[in-house]
């Protein structure tokens, strides 16, 4: 097996992007043919990804050491096929009218799986523009203000903290003078002002798409104006690629001087679980919400790399993907409330339980994933980073963890108990709109969810090979 | 197996209902309820059970279930409280109810089956939820706030709870290696001076506010009061024993020496809220109100036993348990059919009720009677128990129980005057129907007979208990 066929995976996505082109120019305006192209794609994608984590190989460099494709990656690639897939799903009415839709998500995509197999400054760097360029693309693609502000928002802000990162990882290099990751630890100089700083300015570039707090500011605008596929997109997706290359950064490239960053990450992560929760308490549009709930569980991730153990990093891996589950879940109801037409609002969940009793059922298991209840994966996710926090040996991370969760079951029972109240709003309802493909997604993100907490063995033990950083600890 | 099935029914029980029409829902639940109660008595025909399988092996976690003399009566009492709670139930709810009331019997049976502390944590936070919705959907204008009060106080003790036990796994792991959630293996951890309090304490925290103990019952009085009444009689008849049940199996194995350490701290706790429920259940103007003070008062009572450390204490606490749930279920739901038939829970509003329904006043004295501890009744067998326990370690609380018995009888008396006694205020109601007769005649007729042969369960539960208070000896030293 050559060394550049173990991307494939990559090569599946890249290539569906083209079709999914040229289908878009043979193709009637407003046709659902480049989504299909792409649904298919990712199919074929997650398939070759299967196809080469069966095949039990070994790490390999690619292009002069600057992509590792390992196990790792391989279930960075899984991820975002399901993000990828779930929101070309979730957006295939609403965003019908966009032809350049599914493209745009594609590209995206291609750039989380670089970053799952970045192992240098030049690879990260692309993945974090390969990921965001089409994403401010699709935030303003909804042509009202509420889409441009997001839009804007969301470059300019993305922009300037992209400046941030180039020119930390341009100190690094000039710091260690080389690209590679696995090169800096070892590096001469390591403990050099100039190499602190610009680990220091690469951490915020990082920190800023993963919406750390103080980092989090874009969130909850960004999440308000971007069509409702768009969002789920970006609350899954980007969190898994700004998480993934976050811990094999630190893990390759700084594990020799885990106090340098360990301490910081772990009050930041602090600060990002209380406050996120915390502000989602008072928020009353449900895509905020999300926004801040979200920002709550980036929180959690942190956790994982904070303690800079491999307990930490299988951990936060295995978080990502029932909060991913529940996230794409959460989202298809709301693009059935929605109908890509207006702003969810606990207020339109109102009457739910009583008139589409299904939905509410599903929408309370989401809900509960997200809390971290038993019987769904989110309970095991958060046991997992217990378990992680409490190995080494940081009580303080594991209490902000029971204090976080238990913030954001407040945030969360406001639109459960909505659902069940009897005096619904006449309007509440009126967009109720369900097709096949939001359905799909429901299947995929209940199944999941409910299966991860039942019997969790698999995934635990698939992450516990995919993140092997047996040098740490 | 069958403490598989024990689990399996009421789970696959639930989602029938669910697929099934409304009217037909509550006939499909009792049907699965009588399966249920058909299965635990292959059980008790089988005698001790048990199953190991991994679940997760990564983490050292079971799946292990176990039926032995601690547990097997409380599984006992959850299949024959549930269907209690079904046949109680108004056939007008939809079927989301039966479904939540079943989904609660499968929790209830996991955590008294459990013996795994993982798989413990699972059914013990999986009972939050039924009884969450059950609050907000079912319940009278103040169950809202009481469902969020419910869960709430719960989540916070229940979450120190689970960084208490990957705390105690992870100390087990320092000399031992491998991480395990097995309650029998972790009886050894090691843990210094500056870890155990706090370990302990978020043990305890979550026991206590499930149980609920003084101080922590804030939830308790909303929820009893505005949930419906067969709602309640779960809630005080089985749910309440999760949390004792938590000190029997968890606490005195793990944390003997924190227990011996805090015994006397931990007795007047117990001694407070058993007054308090008491002296709260006399002046209640809401017979479900002054129910639920009493029970408090009777939870007051089991962890006394429990704290006791004393083979009888424990051994009682144990029994009045099972006792407790059938005496105090059986009276909440007699309390459902007069509320139901009045359309009030005031006692100053009633009265008199003795006239138009006989068979009604007959039941209700019966379980007034065996909650205050009437002998040869089981409240009665379980309190003196208790109280032999406290007089081998410390007369102060054994008087303290005793002084309580007199208040109990007093508060019983009072609400059944006020009910069934003197003058009628409203109009004519219907008695008790063949029906209603039938299922808590029953239930009278468990209670009785456990009144009279208490020995069915104490010599089942000696053995078991024998272990732990065997416990008590090797690992606090000798006893004080």
């Amino acid at each position: 097996m050559s060394a550049t066929s173990t991307m494939l995976p990559e090569y599946v996505i890249l290539g569906t992007l083209l079709i999914a082109m040229l289908g878009i120019m043979v193709s009637r305006a407003h046709s659902t043919l480049p989504s299909w192209i792409g649904l298919l794609g990712t199919i074929g994608g997650l398939w070759a990804t299967a196809d080469l984590w069966s095949r039990h190989l070994k790490p390999v460099l690619l292009f002069n050491q600057s992509l590792s494709v390992d196990n790792y990656s391989l279930f960075v690639d899984f991820l975002v096929m399901i993000a990828a897939g779930s929101t070309i799903l979730l957006g295939w009415q609403g965003e019908r009218e966009h032809d350049e839709f599914p493209v745009l998500v594609l590209l995206s995509a291609l750039g989380m799986m670089t970053l799952g197999m970045s192992a240098n400054l030049i690879t990260l760097f692309l993945g974090v523009e390969i990921l965001s360029l089409p994403l401010y693309i699709l935030a303003a693609s909804h042509r009202d203000p509420l889409g441009g502000e997001a839009g804007l928002k969301y470059f300019l802000l993305g922009a300037f903290s992209s400046g941030i990162l180039l020119f930390g990882l341009a100190l690094i290099y000039g710091a260690t003078g080389s690209m590679t990751f696995t090169d800096f630890a070892t590096a001469v100089s390591s403990n050099s002002p100039i190499l602190a700083a610009g680990l220091m300015l690469a951490l915020v570039g990082i920190l800023f798409k993963l919406a750390i707090v103080p980092f989090h500011m874009w969130v909850p605008d960004v999440y308000e104006g971007s069509p409702d596929a768009v969002t789920s997109f970006m609350a899954f997706g980007t969190k898994v690629g700004a998480a993934v290359i976050l811990l094999r950064f630190l893990a390759y490239g700084f594990y020799l001087s885990p106090d340098a960053w360990g301490p910081l990450l772990g009050y930041l992560a602090l600060l990002t679980m209380i406050v996120g929760n915390l502000v989602a308490l008072t928020q009353t549009n449900l895509k905020r919400l999300f926004g801040y709930s979200g920002i709550g569980h980036a929180g959690f991730l942190l956790i994982g790399v904070a303690v800079h153990s491999v307990v930490g990093a299988r951990a936060m891996l295995f978080y990502l993907l029932p909060y991913g589950l529940a996230v794409i879940g959460a989202f298809a109801i709301i693009t059935m409330i929605s109908n890509g037409e207006k702003n969810v609002t606990i207020h339109d969940l109102e009457g739910l339980a009583h008139k589409k009793p299904w939905a509410a059922a599903l929408f309370i298991v989401f809900m509960l994933s997200f809390a971290g209840i038993p019987l769904t994966g989110g309970f095991i996710g958060k046991f997992y980073l217990l378990q992680a926090a409490l190995f080494a040996h940081q009580p303080g991370l594991a209490v902000g963890l029971v204090v976080g969760t238990f913030l954001g079951l407040g945030a969360y029972l406001r639109p459960l108990q909505a659902m069940f109240r009897h005096e619904s709003n006449e309007q509440a309802l009126a967009g109720w709109n369900v097709n096949w493909a939001q359905i799909v997604v429901l299947v995929v993100a209940v199944v999941g969810t409910i299966g991860l907490g039942v019997y969790p063995t698999p995934v635990v033990h698939m992450v516990n090979q995919s993140a092997n950083f047996f040098w740490l600890h | 197996m069958v403490l598989v099935w024990l689990l399996a029914i009421p789970l696959i029980g639930s989602f029938v209902v669910l697929f099934s029409g409304d009217r037909a829902a509550k006939g499909v639940a009792v049907g699965f309820g009588l399966i249920e109660i058909i299965a635990f008595v292959v059980l008790l025909a089988h005698g001790p059970a048990d199953i190991n399988v991994p679940w997760i092996p990564e983490w050292g976690v079971r799946f292990h279930l176990g039926a032995d003399g601690l547990s097997l009566f409380l599984i006992g009492l959850t299949a024959v409280m549930t269907v209690m709670a079904l046949f109680a139930s108004s056939k007008t709810y939809r079927r989301s109810y039966f479904f939540w009331i079943l989904f609660l019997e499968f929790g209830m049976a996991g955590v008294f089956e459990s013996l795994d502390l993982m798989l413990f944590y699972v059914f013990w936070e999986v009972i939050l939820i039924p009884i969450f919705f059950l609050l907000t959907g079912y319940s009278g204008s103040r169950g809202r706030p009481a469902a969020m009060k419910w869960l709430i106080m719960n989540l916070v003790g229940s979450l120190f709870m689970l960084i208490g036990i990957v705390a105690v796994a992870v100390l087990h792991t320092q000399p031992f290696g491998a991480l395990t959630f097995e309650i029998s293996q972790l009886t050894h951890v090691p843990m210094s001076a500056a870890v155990a309090p706090w370990v302990f304490a978020s043990f305890f925290l979550a026991f206590a506010i499930k149980a609920p103990l003084w101080p922590f019952h804030g939830w308790m009085p909303d929820a009893y009061s505005d949930a419906p009444a067969p709602v309640t009689s779960l809630l005080a008849g089985v749910m309440s024993k999760a949390g004792i049940y938590g000190f029997l199996r968890i606490m005195l194995p793990i944390f003997m020496p924190q227990m011996r350490q805090y015994q006397t701290g931990l007795l007047i706790f117990a001694a407070i809220g058993l007054l308090y429920g008491a002296f709260m259940a006399l002046r209640q103007k809401d017979m479900k109100m002054a129910s639920a003070y009493a029970s408090l008062s009777h939870m007051g009572m089991m962890a006394l036993g429990v704290f006791s450390l004393t083979e009888a204490g424990i051994l009682g606490a144990t029994f009045l348990m099972v006792a407790h749930g059938l005496i105090i279920g059986g009276l909440f739901v007699v309390l459902g059919f007069a509320e139901e038939r009045t359309k009030t829970r005031e006692i100053g509003a009633m009265g008199g009720l003795n006239d138009d329904a006989p068979r009604l006043a007959a039941y209700f004295l019966f379980f007034a009677l065996a909650a205050l501890g009437l002998p040869g009744l089981p409240g009665f067998v379980g309190e003196y128990l208790i109280i032999q326990g406290l007089v081998a370690h410390d007369v102060v609380f054994a008087v303290i129980a005793g002084i309580v018995l007199i208040v109990a009888a007093w508060y019983m008396i009072r609400l059944f005057q006020g009910v069934m006694q003197s003058v009628r205020k409203g109009p004519r109601i219907l008695d008790l129907t063949a029906m209603q007769v039938g299922y808590i005649g029953t239930l009278a007729l468990l209670v009785l007979l456990l009144g009279v042969w208490p020995a069915g369960i104490t010599s089942h539960a000696a053995p078991t208990l024998y272990h732990a208070v065997h416990l008590l000896a090797t690992k606090g030293g000798a006893s004080s």
